[in-house]
């Protein structure tokens, strides 16, 4: 089953700046896609369409078979988003405070709300920090405050944009632990990075932009000697099979 | 803002923190205005209190010595205007200083005591306030308190001080990078304030309107709207116990002034 369609996909900024020119793109439930490309390829953009932060001057975009631009708040709801740049994302006063602040706006019952953010924090190990004011955390810790607080708003399509920018070791290991959890759940992720080395072994798809368009989508494997055409650093350890070697372990 | 709110609790464990908002709200209100109109007997038993729950709640003592230390200086500078201004019967003593004399009598002393002591306690419970409350606690107690008040729509104030209370941290923190910024590059050499202004602030707002386009995309795609779940105040034991002590010592207070 098809859980995201996009159908001819063209999208331009006000100033003219072409961001997205004709994607067609269509993932199916319970996949973990990347995708790859350069600055300014237009990775963000599209993920943007995903949950009607930006609607399509040309195209249709689908998730769970109904319209985002028809129905952007169930597209909210449906499409949890972890945005790259984990600071911008807080807006809670406290770590507990900044979790709820999803569920509040689905107007559910404050029982419910606190069953809620307990079992994401819990989840993502931030229970004990949960007092905490969300602007000590460090970096590995704000990107697991995100995802949690994504989490309480019970999303079926996870989407990280760049995950791992700004990250230490521990940190990118913590965070890609969460979303290799989350993927077995049952959840469908859809990755964006330039720096593909730190997912590759766990992506089932993988999909190159440049430019606005989609210019490559296949199996990891069978793409990365094109890699370095598109600016992409290719991944090198590579197991003793040629297979890519996790980051967890 | 992170030097504003350097008195934040990290956990709820203590029972001042536990405190309904709105209780803690009219205690601060009530007292500040019994303490306006205490004598020194009554300004005795307040500061007994007062340090008392001091010690019982879990407020670094040493944190707090450091915040108060400019407010030391300007309770001495109150209280040697005071004591310079005001005039009385019984001279202290005599000051020559040049070909000044300034007499210093018992009543300006009072006075200046009495008035700095007043201040003292007031910015005690100020503190002791914003030391155990949550600035989004006092959102919700703003919002319960307007209720009753015809034509201002609560949800809606309660929308905007939300707002405010998500941007004023953005911008400060905007204004601190940016002033940081400009001083590792030698702003301090130029001496044209016009200049500097133009330097900092533009660039400043710039940064600050990015930020907080980021910041509403953020809010949106998590479903921010104006409808959305209210946390419900409740007052339970500990808040009406503690309304009964704040209203027996006030009258403590008022009875040690007859
Ligand atoms: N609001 C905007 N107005 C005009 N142009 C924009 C706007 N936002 C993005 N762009 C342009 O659109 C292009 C694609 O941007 P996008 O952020 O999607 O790239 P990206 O692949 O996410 O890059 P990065 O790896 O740097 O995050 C860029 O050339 C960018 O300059
Ligand atoms: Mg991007």
């Amino acid at each position: 089953m098809n859980i995201i369609e996009i159908h001819n996909l063209v999208h331009r900024f006000s100033d003219g700046t072409p961001g997205l020119d004709g994607i067609n793109l269509t993932v199916r439930k319970g996949d973990f896609v990347v995708i790859a490309g350069a600055n300014g390829s237009g990775k963000t953009t599209l993920l943007k369409h995903l949950n009607g932060l930006l609607y399509p001057d040309a195209g249709t975009v689908k998730v769970d078979g109904f319209s985002v631009k028809k129905r952007p708040k169930a597209a909210r709801q449906f499409v949890g988003m972890v945005f790259q740049d984990a600071d911008t994302q807080i807006v809670g006063e406290t770590v507990y405070e900044d979790v709820a602040f999803g569920p509040e706006n689905l107007c559910l019952p404050e029982s419910e709300i606190k069953k809620r953010v307990e079992a994401a924090l819990r989840s993502v190990g931030l229970w004990a920090l949960r007092y905490q004011r969300p602007h000590l955390l460090s970096g590995g810790e704000k990107r697991r405050l995100a995802i949690a607080g994504v989490l309480t708003m019970k999303p079926k399509v996870l989407v990280f944009d760049e995950p791992f920018s700004n990250l230490d070791y521990p940190g990118i290991r913590q965070v890609l632990w969460q979303m290799i959890r989350l993927h077995k759940q049952g959840h469908t992720l859809i990755v964006t990075t330039h720096d593909l080395e730190k997912v590759i072994a766990h992506a089932q798809r993988l999909i190159i932009m440049k430019d606005g368009k989609l210019v490559r989508d296949g199996i990891p494997g069978d793409l990365v000697e094109e890699l370095e055409k598109f600016s992409i650093r290719k991944p090198y350890s590579r197991g003793l099979k040629g297979e890519f070697i996790s980051w967890v372990n | 803002m992170g030097e504003l709110t350097n008195h934040f609790f990290s956990d709820k464990s203590c029972w001042l923190r536990r405190i309904d908002v709105r209780f803690k709200m009219v205690f601060l209100v009530f007292l500040s205005l019994v303490i306006i109109k205490a004598n020194f007997s009554g300004l005795l038993l307040l500061f007994l209190t007062q340090s008392l729950v001091f010690l019982a709640s879990r407020i670094s003592l040493k944190k707090t010595i450091k915040d108060f230390r400019f407010f030391f200086f300007f309770l001495m500078f109150i209280f040697l205007a005071q004591t310079l201004s005001v005039s009385g019967k019984n001279l202290l003593f005599q000051i020559h200083l040049f070909s000044l004399e300034i007499h210093i009598t018992q009543e300006a002393v009072a006075t200046g005591a009495l008035v700095c002591f007043r201040l003292f306690l007031i910015v005690v419970l100020g503190y002791l306030f914003i030391s155990s409350t949550l600035s989004s606690e006092v959102k919700m107690a703003v919002t319960w308190f307007l209720k009753p008040v015809p034509l201002i729509p609560e949800n809606r104030v309660a929308t905007m001080l939300s707002l405010l209370m998500r941007f004023l941290p953005l911008i400060l923190q905007q204004a601190g990078e940016t002033a940081a910024a400009q001083r590792a590059r030698g702003v301090n050499n130029r001496k044209n304030p016009v200049y500097r202004f133009m330097k900092f602030t533009i660039p400043m707002l710039r940064r600050t309107f990015l930020r907080t386009n980021d910041l509403i995309l953020a809010m949106e795609a998590r479903g921010y709207s104006e409808k959305r779940t209210i946390k419900k105040l409740s007052a339970n034991k500990l808040d009406w116990l503690s309304l009964v002590i704040v209203i027996a010592l006030s009258l403590l207070v008022m009875l040690a002034q007859m």
